[in-house]
């Protein structure tokens, strides 16, 4: 019964840190706009490891809560 | 029940415990991965007819140009200039992953929706890695990499531990980029499901197309640029052009 809100923390965790990702890019591509390919090229990488900790959190965490 | 049991049960079942499932055996994989090869084939040889020396005729053409651009500019930004040797490697994935999501929007599943077969691809492309790796370092150079700076006296210990975490570090970027793919395509076929149980009538899960549209661009993108991070890590430029540096500074 606690698995949709521990779901619903993993997912609070993400969302700000995802958030935070694209404040920083977004505020270094107003800065330097002659630089938002690069920018553009560590901001998905750095998303793609922070959303992996909410795919990690669904599939493996969950499965095992399920099973306790 | 322990977590390995729990999850290779929970793999096996193709998903989620409840809820609408739709898995399919191996035969079935091979028939949607046949209708994204069918597809992939069909648009490059018909693409293929533009190509001709001087300028290229056709829309599909013009677009394949794009795509291969596309492509090579991110082997060459992020690899360096010898990066464009693996463009081919790279737009393959790119392909098979962007028109394997594509029949994800609109069929109950595709080969990138199942676990077993993002596996397989990360398995191809983490090897390569290696390869390439072993090919240009040296099999002990590309080993030993793993272990670290060098150390001496009793801080080899130290390396022979940054040895085995790099080795899991290894196997977890395949778990990575499976998971991340699987997750993102299975997801939005879960986050559909649960729209639709909304109201009987209207499919409000047709309503998240836009977003799963966004989704499959963005995970083609980081699959193929996850690989190219990966090699550039691995290899390095030629040395003739380190020679040119020296001279020039």
């Amino acid at each position: 019964m606690y698995l949709p809100i521990a779901l619903g923390l993993a997912a609070l965790g993400v969302a700000i840190g995802l958030g935070m990702i694209g404040n920083g890019a977004m505020n270094g591509m107003s800065r330097q706009p002659e630089a938002i390919g690069k920018m553009q090229t560590a901001m998905l990488i750095a998303m793609a490891f922070v959303e992996l900790v909410f795919l990690l959190t669904v599939f493996v965490g969950a499965g095992a809560f399920k099973g306790s | 029940m322990d977590i390995t049991s729990q999850l290779s049960t929970f793999l096996a079942a193709g998903g989620g415990e409840e809820g609408h499932k739709v898995t399919v055996n191996f035969i079935g994989t091979m028939v949607y991965f046949g209708l994204v090869l069918a597809v992939v084939f069909g648009l490059l040889s018909v693409a293929r007819k533009g190509f001709r020396p001087g300028v290229f005729q056709g829309r599909l053409a013009n677009w394949s140009e794009q795509l291969y651009l596309f492509i090579e500019n991110l082997c060459v930004s992020i690899i360096g200039s010898h990066g464009r040797k693996y463009v081919p490697f790279i737009i393959t994935f790119w392909l098979i992953i962007f028109i394997s999501n594509l029949v994800a929007l609109f069929f109950p599943t595709s080969p990138t929706a199942l676990l077993s077969f993002n596996l397989g691809m990360a398995i191809i492309s983490i090897f390569y890695v290696q390869w390439e790796g072993i090919k240009q370092n040296g099999f002990i150079g590309h080993f030993s990499h793993f272990a670290g700076p060098k150390l001496g006296g009793a801080l080899v210990l130290i390396s022979v531990m940054l040895f085995f975490i790099e080795l899991v570090s290894e196997t977890m970027k395949m778990v990575s980029l499976s998971l991340r793919l699987y997750g993102n395509i299975h997801g939005g076929h879960e986050a559909v499901h649960g729209m639709n149980q909304i109201t009987s009538a209207f499919p409000m899960g047709e309503l998240l197309i836009p977003v799963k549209m966004l989704t499959v661009v963005v995970q083609a993108l980081i699959f193929c640029l996850l690989t190219c991070v990966y090699i550039s890590l691995v290899t390095h430029e030629p040395h003739d052009e380190h020679h040119g540096e020296a001279h020039a500074h």
